[in-house]
């Protein structure tokens, strides 16, 4: 330790000033934007530098943070050059009418049963099939909705946690079905990427 | 069972909240900038949006600007969640939560202006945006050095006596939320001061004024 962190730390202060470096280079805006993330990615390492089972409770928040700065600056750039979204031509495979469903149900089910983390991502491929398959123009906001009751029943586990922690395990449980249902949500997303707007 | 650690310029605890090992305190500093982001955000919620209005030059003709109530609903959630953040970050007795609060003060405030639908506004709040992201790295990193090299992030151990936290962590933090919750005031003040939406603007002014007095009893503390 008492060695390795003041060497850790030199190496990231190093790629700090070459991300810095590039920033105060970059004239394009959009170039800037991507390299911001870069120095966010540094942050990551400094906090990783640590080294502890707490330092890894502290990356999410921070990788959390670098996030929605992200999108909330890209929104903004958008807004700021004004650009629209091109609609785009969807490819009709015929396999693609019939199979998500069966595949969908089977992993959603197993999801169920694994629950939690691991249980929502896999719950979660079997609707970015599902999803890619069809189309989800009319569950959009269903979607949003269950994900955000599934945030605040997993909020309310948290409160549970602090303010009752006698009953841990009903926390648990709470949890470990809400970050299941939100994970599910959050990844299916990704399925319903097809070029269609608001999206 | 909690006491502050005599010597901190805050003043005596006078009640804390116990989230775990998380223990917000409010002393009689704290607690004073906690009262002021509560009377803010109450009048956010309660008050309605000023009206623009441009004279125009050489004569006596005036415009009133118009502005969507999208836009006006949106720029005042982003002001009431930002007096929340405000009011979290200012009582928070946990360095990283201050710098998570902080940042989510910056990510509020970059909503607040980019809500404005002007190009010059618009143009401002991407430049305050990319200030604001790129000092997470001082702010997040500061709260990692003084874990690294003290053990701790709990405010209430850092402020005693027999605690070192390292110069560059501090000067890390001040300089985090300098970037972070206070950079409009050097960045793009006149064309946020420009923009309208009067009680939600200085939503921005009075959380980067907050939270500027908190870092500096944190940073003289520890």
């Amino acid at each position: 330790m008492e060695l390795v962190y003041p060497a850790g730390a030199l190496v990231i202060l190093l790629l700090v000033s070459a991300a810095f470096f590039a920033l105060v280079r970059e004239r394009d805006d959009l170039h800037r934007l991507l390299l911001t993330e870069l120095v966010a990615i540094m942050t990551l390492g400094l906090i990783a530098l640590v080294a502890t089972d707490l330092a890894e409770a502290l990356i999410l928040p921070g990788l959390v943070v670098a996030i929605s700065e992200l999108v909330a600056l890209s929104q903004v750039y958008i807004a700021k050059e004004g650009l629209a979204a091109r609609p785009a031509k969807v490819r009709r495979i015929e396999v693609m009418d019939t199979a998500p469903a069966i595949v969908a149900a089977i992993l959603v089910a197993y999801g169920i049963v694994l629950s939690g983390f691991s249980g929502g991502a896999i719950a979660a491929a079997g609707l970015v099939f599902y999803f890619m398959g069809h189309g989800h123009a009319e569950r959009f906001a269903l979607l949003e909705a269950a994900s955000g009751y599934a945030w605040a029943i997993w909020i309310g586990a948290f409160f549970i946690f602090m303010i009752l922690p006698a009953y841990w395990f009903f926390a648990v449980l709470i949890a470990g079905g809400a970050i299941l249902l939100k994970v599910m949500v959050k990844l299916s997303l990704i399925g319903t990427m097809r070029g269609d707007p608001d999206v | 069972m909690f006491s502050l650690p005599t010597g901190q310029i805050g003043g005596r605890e006078l009640f804390v909240v116990e989230f775990g090992d998380v223990v917000n305190y409010f002393s009689p500093y704290t607690a004073s900038l906690f009262a002021f982001a509560l009377i803010f955000t109450v009048i956010v919620i309660i008050s309605r949006p000023e009206r623009m209005v441009e004279i125009a030059f050489g004569g006596d003709a005036y415009l009133a600007k118009e502005i969507p109530t999208k836009d006006l609903a949106f720029q005042r959630f982003m002001a009431i969640a930002c007096g929340l953040a405000t009011l979290a970050a200012v009582v928070s007795g946990d360095l990283f939560n201050f710098a998570l609060f902080t940042s989510m003060v910056g990510i509020t405030n970059i909503g607040i202006v980019a809500a404005v639908r002007s190009r010059h506004v618009l143009n401002a709040a991407y430049q305050y945006g990319i200030v604001a992201m790129v000092a997470t790295l001082p702010l997040f990193g500061a709260a990692a050095i003084t874990l690294a090299t003290t053990g701790s992030l709990s405010l209430w151990e850092l402020y005693r006596a027999g605690i070192t936290v390292p110069f560059v962590a501090k000067a890390f933090l001040v300089l985090g939320v300098m970037g972070e919750g206070m950079a409009p005031f050097y960045v793009a003040k006149a064309e946020i001061t420009r923009a309208p939406g009067a009680p939600y603007i200085l939503m921005i002014h009075v959380s980067s004024l907050l939270v500027f007095l908190r870092v500096v009893e944190i940073a003289l503390s520890m």
